[in-house]
């Protein structure tokens, strides 16, 4: 605990209540979202808007399931976003590992260049790599989204995996080679184990990167390909502004990801802070 | 020094990933590059001319760019300093309560989840003119004179503000969590003596907690800097860049000189001089104030 901690009954009443209504503010724009989704269609544009629905109903929920595409949007979102994960873990975790273990000079730069890879804007990435995926014959594909959402989720990983990488003692992997184990037997066996908690934190970063995103969705796919982000902003220029079955379709792309935050708070804040605080 | 099958050992776990941002991340650079200097026909596989200069010289001279990025610099520079501001009290606040914080702390975690589509689309719909709950609620609250008082997506004299507060409402709860894991590392004892020193809070925030948080805070502004300035689906999705392009930034230009417009070369020549602006800027922050890998051991 530290000593800004403050013990006066009323300074801490006084504190309470900022940070109450600090909250109510900030949670408030998705709790409409969520309560707008249970309004009739007609209710939720009505004027003026009420907070509360009039009458509780699902009719915006099964008319955004209902319109054509928004299934498979679902099932490209998952798709994408799990080969994405899968790709980037396959390749960074190798890399941090090469990185933080044996501190070559190429190793340092390396992480510098996976650094300044995240300063890159992905609309500069983002032109060329539609020639080069249409060229691969990727277009419209999960793939090629997955590939695209790689270049951003990668550089991510490598930089996170390092610092989970450079927690652990490096007399853990010498003591197992020595004991006879392979240099590669000894990430797998020895070291992975040990990171397992800092592994599933890049995943999910990896994975929200790829489902959270849009420009490269938008620019990569056409129809069968489109990922939930793409289908949702269509709501407003396909059907007129449809704004029921908008807020439908968000919150059930957003709950999932929400409940997963709070369940797994306590890593997801590790990921977030680490690098920051450390370096 | 190490032995050469270590090197070889580590080259060979970093190959793959070498490979992959040389691919798909280098290389497509370097054709944007290339691009930049050609007058390309939309159309897939169509003519090229090469032109030199001249994509950049119609991007210099045209004020839609040169206020695109103005547009970018003043964006970015809202959004952190709001952030900053906010965060900063957040974190103050939870500090004050101690453990009792962590339920408000799980709560204010919960928008960095949210895709920047939603939060573009909900927020356009919260402040939108005739049935946005925002001025409903303001004119009830009697702080508007009426609900369709305060254009916010249409009055281009203030629609980069109203672009930015969703960007705002996404990412403060970044800057909260990472000043506040700075705050659990400032030693107790020095505000403590500060405290009997009699000092007034604002000086002991001033003199003595930011400076101690100096190279957490530098980190965060860099990072949320860097992603504010490429800020594109949060803006698309609310504004589409207008009204008369007032929200237009320079994601979005070039996206639409690409898309709309169709002008790949001019679209790969504004995108070259985003991208050397942006990696010279967060080059020059992240080495003198970051220095990363030099301060881990």
């Amino acid at each position: 605990m530290n000593s800004l901690f403050v013990r006066r009954p009323g300074t801490r009443a006084l504190v309470w209540a900022l940070l109450t209504s600090l909250l109510v503010l900030y949670g408030f724009p998705f709790v409409y979202l969520l309560l707008t989704s249970f309004k009739t269609p007609l209710d939720t544009i009505a004027v003026p808007p009420t907070v509360l629905p009039h009458r509780w109903t699902t009719a915006n929920y099964t008319s955004a399931l209902h319109r054509g595409g928004v299934v498979a949007s679902f099932v490209n979102s998952l798709t994408t976003a799990t080969l994405s994960t899968v790709l980037s873990l396959l390749i960074a975790v190798p890399a941090a590992y090469g990185i933080t273990r044996f501190r070559t000079f190429s190793g340092r730069v390396f992480i510098m260049g996976a650094l300044v890879a995240r300063m890159v804007p992905p609309v500069a990435v983002g032109i060329p790599l539609l020639s080069m995926i249409r060229a691969l014959g990727l277009i419209d594909t999960p793939t090629g989204v997955a590939i695209a959402h790689t270049t951003v989720s990668l550089p991510l990983s490598i930089w996170l995996m390092a610092s989970f990488f450079e927690a652990v003692p490096d007399e853990l992997d010498e003591a197992a080679v020595v004991d006879g184990c392979g240099r590669l037997e000894a990430l797998w066996h020895v070291v992975l184990p040990v990171v397992a908690g800092g592994l599933a934190v890049t995943a999910i970063f990896a994975f929200l990167a790829s489902w959270n995103e849009f420009l490269f969705a938008l620019l990569l796919t056409a129809v069968r390909a489109q990922t939930t982000p793409i289908v949702i902003a269509n709501f407003q220029t396909q059907f007129g502004l449809d704004w029921g079955a908008m807020t439908a379709l968000a919150t059930m792309y957003s709950v999932p990801v929400i409940l997963l935050t709070l369940i797994l708070q306590r890593h997801i804040v590790a990921g977030l802070t680490l690098g920051a605080v450390k370096g | 020094m190490r032995r050469a099958d270590d090197r070889t050992f580590a080259t060979l776990l970093m190959a793959p990933a070498a490979v992959f941002l040389g691919v798909f991340v280098a290389w497509p650079l370097v054709r944007l590059v290339i691009d930049s200097f050609y007058r390309i026909s939309p159309i897939a596989g169509g003519p090229r001319s090469f032109v030199g200069l001249d994509n950049y010289l119609r991007a210099l001279r045209s004020s839609t760019f040169t206020s695109a990025a103005v547009r970018t610099v003043a964006y970015t520079g809202l959004v952190v300093s709001a952030e900053f501001v906010l965060g900063l009290a957040a974190a103050l606040l939870f500090s004050m309560l101690g453990a009792r914080s962590t339920v408000f702390r799980t709560v204010f975690l919960y928008p960095l989840m949210i895709a920047p589509v939603v939060a573009g689309l909900l927020w356009r719909f919260l402040l939108i003119d005739n049935f946005g709950i925002v001025n409903e609620l303001l004119s009830r609250a009697g702080i508007l004179s009426g609900a369709d008082a305060i254009g916010w997506l249409s009055n281009p004299d203030i629609v980069l503000l109203s672009v930015a507060i969703p960007d705002i409402w996404l990412t403060t709860s970044f800057m909260t969590l990472v000043i506040f894991a700075g705050l659990q590392n400032i030693a107790a004892d020095v505000l403590e003596a500060a405290r009997i020193d009699g000092a007034p809070p604002a000086s002991m925030l001033l003199r003595i907690i930011l400076p101690l948080l100096r190279p957490v805070i530098a980190v965060a502004l860099i990072v949320r800097g860097i992603d504010a300035a490429k800020a594109f689906d949060i803006i698309l999705i609310q504004t589409k860049g207008g009204p008369e392009n007032a929200s237009q930034t320079l994601s979005l230009l070039i996206y639409q000189t690409m898309i709309r417009f169709s002008d790949p070369g001019l679209a790969s020549a504004m995108a070259t001089m985003y991208l050397v602006v942006m990696l010279l800027v967060a080059t020059v922050a992240v080495w003198f104030i970051w220095r990363p890998g030099t301060a881990q051991r």
